[in-house]
């Protein structure tokens, strides 16, 4: 009996710590009340940035470029292979180009560095960058000072332009905590007005969260509350979104509704089934292929 | 874990023998009107006025109309057929759910059926099910191909542990759900609720009840996202 207790106690010590540990992507108090920032915290801080540097207008010298997207690489300091390749691809291709990462970079504590190693991060006003939504992985452990020690903002947007022609808008949200909150949503809710009047070519949002739940592929992932599911896909409607680009569910989806494209991608994440990476020819007409990583 | 296990299966008998009789108080019809004020982080501050019906045609078949009209200009129709089957111990039942919620702000519909199985003793109640979601844009074009989304499996649970035996002439209940009266919720939202009644008089009951949602739980960051304030009366036939 003396025995079986103390095999108990061991086990419940060995799972408590394998939670705790670095390499661990289980928050477990993070699951029932957020331990860092919540959304409206992080949004001031990210507008606060944003009001603080210059507005992010980018020339991509032409009307036909790609967008390069990808989402939840979930790297390891030892498990960053697709995430070498996409950004080898994106670094290699020689059309005008813009890349984006839809959230969860990281799977656990102490791997941002190794992100912006890989990334090579330098700062969101170039053309030659890549812009980056945090996902719930970035935010667990309080991580959003780390994230935001490189990467400065959630929340933000940028255009892009051929010269004096505006082309495309790009909007990024922090869905971290499967709401925008108050604050993030009156923001969105402005700029959205302001732009659509200012003759954009299309208006894409990307963020991390998701919207719709057609199977179960999305597993154990929650996603907006119904509230907000109505609220945002009427708001991205109302104003003449084009497409709305999401990660989170590891496994691609399409949905439209209300005449916006919901496209969901597949996880960037080593060592897991369906990876895939799109690539959005941004011409008069959006052209999207998905590819796959190579095994 | 012997002892944890001895423990857990002791309140459970104790909780079967308490439950008896099933006389759960429902035999009558009832008739509902409730106020409430709701919060949360997308709608704001808005009211809500609850009109329910609860009519029991026989000790084998009931049925629940339900009505809410939301200053937030959402009004949603709930019906609820519900067969039971008295059991030695406890009421077993079969949730039938079919909820209309008219979004009027952002002009959506969103459609919903349920069917689940419930028991019931006494002291606690356990629900669970499927229910499949259909939303719909009011505008849409009938030449269109992309008129509704459909989420055809979510599964529906609902726990609810309270303090008295349900006929008892007051009683106070707290309950984990993703479904409540007026919203079917995905399966990794779930909504806190605590329940309570005070029968006054032999036809007239006081309700009072409050509700937490909170959002990201399940693998997301979670945080708090809204609550509402249920207070109103029943008047029982």
């Amino acid at each position: 009996m003396i025995m079986q207790k103390k095999i108990y106690y061991i086990a419940l010590a060995l799972v408590l710590s394998a939670c705790a540990s670095k390499d661990s992507s289980l928050d477990i108090a993070g699951m029932f009340s957020s331990n860092g920032e919540p959304v409206d915290v992080r949004f001031k801080q990210s507008k606060a940035y944003n009001d603080s540097v210059d507005e992010i207008h980018l020339n991509v010298a032409s009307d036909n470029y790609t967008v390069y997207v990808c989402t939840d690489s979930h790297i390891t300091r030892k498990s960053h292979k697709n995430l070498d390749y996409f950004m080898a691809q994106y670094k290699a291709a020689e059309s005008p180009k813009v890349a984006v990462h839809l959230g969860d970079l990281i799977n656990a504590q102490q791997n941002f560095a190794c992100a912006d190693s890989i990334l090579h991060f330098a700062g969101q006003t170039v053309a030659d960058t890549i812009f980056v939504t945090p996902g719930n992985h970035d935010l667990y452990f309080k991580q959003w000072t780390e994230f935001r020690s490189f990467f400065k903002t959630g929340t933000y947007w940028f255009d892009t332009n051929n010269g004096d022609k505006k082309l495309d808008l790009f909007i990024c949200l922090d869905s971290g905590d499967g709401t925008l909150g108050v604050d993030q949503m009156n923001w969105l809710r402005t700029l959205l007005a302001d732009k659509a009047k200012e003759g954009y070519r299309r208006i894409i949002v990307f963020t991390h969260t998701h919207f719709w739940k057609l199977d179960n592929s999305q597993g154990h992932t929650s996603n907006y509350s119904m509230e907000e599911t109505y609220e945002l896909t009427a708001l991205f409607a109302k104003h003449g979104v084009e497409f709305v680009w999401c990660g989170h569910q590891h496994a691609r989806q399409s949905v439209i509704f209300k005449g916006v494209n919901y496209l969901v991608l597949d996880a960037t994440k080593d060592e897991e089934s369906g990876q895939s990476y799109m690539t959005v020819n941004m011409g008069e007409s959006a052209i999207y292929h998905y590819h796959n990583y190579p095994k | 874990m012997r002892r944890i296990f001895t423990t857990l299966s002791g309140v459970l008998l104790a909780l079967t023998i308490f439950a008896g009789n099933p006389g759960f108080g429902d035999r009558g019809y009832r008739i509902s009107v409730m106020g409430e004020y709701s919060y949360n982080t997308t709608w704001s501050h808005h009211g809500n006025l609850d009109v329910q019906a609860l009519l029991p045609f026989n000790p084998y078949f009931e049925m629940e109309a339900k009505i809410q009209f939301s200053t937030a200009n959402v009004y949603t129709e709930v019906v609820q057929l519900r067969p039971k089957f008295t059991l030695p111990v406890g009421e077993m039942f079969l949730e039938t759910d079919l909820m209309y919620r008219a979004v009027a702000r952002n002009r959506v519909s969103d459609f919903t059926a349920g069917l689940g199985v419930g028991y019931r003793m006494d002291y606690v109640s356990v629900t669970l099910g499927l229910f499949a979601r259909m939303m719909s844009d009011w505008g849409r074009s009938w030449y269109a191909n992309e008129t509704y989304v459909v989420e055809p499996f979510n599964v529906m649970y609902r726990i609810e542990a309270f303090c008295r035996p349900q006929n008892n002439p007051w009683n106070l209940s707290f309950c984990v759900s993703n479904v409540d009266d007026y919203q079917m919720e995905r399966v990794w939202q779930p909504l806190f609720m605590a329940n309570a009644y005070y029968d006054v008089v032999d036809h007239w009951r006081l309700n009072f009840g409050v509700q937490c949602k909170p959002t990201g739980m399940f693998h997301l960051d979670a945080t708090f996202y809204g609550a509402t304030f249920r207070t109103g009366f029943t008047y029982k036939f």
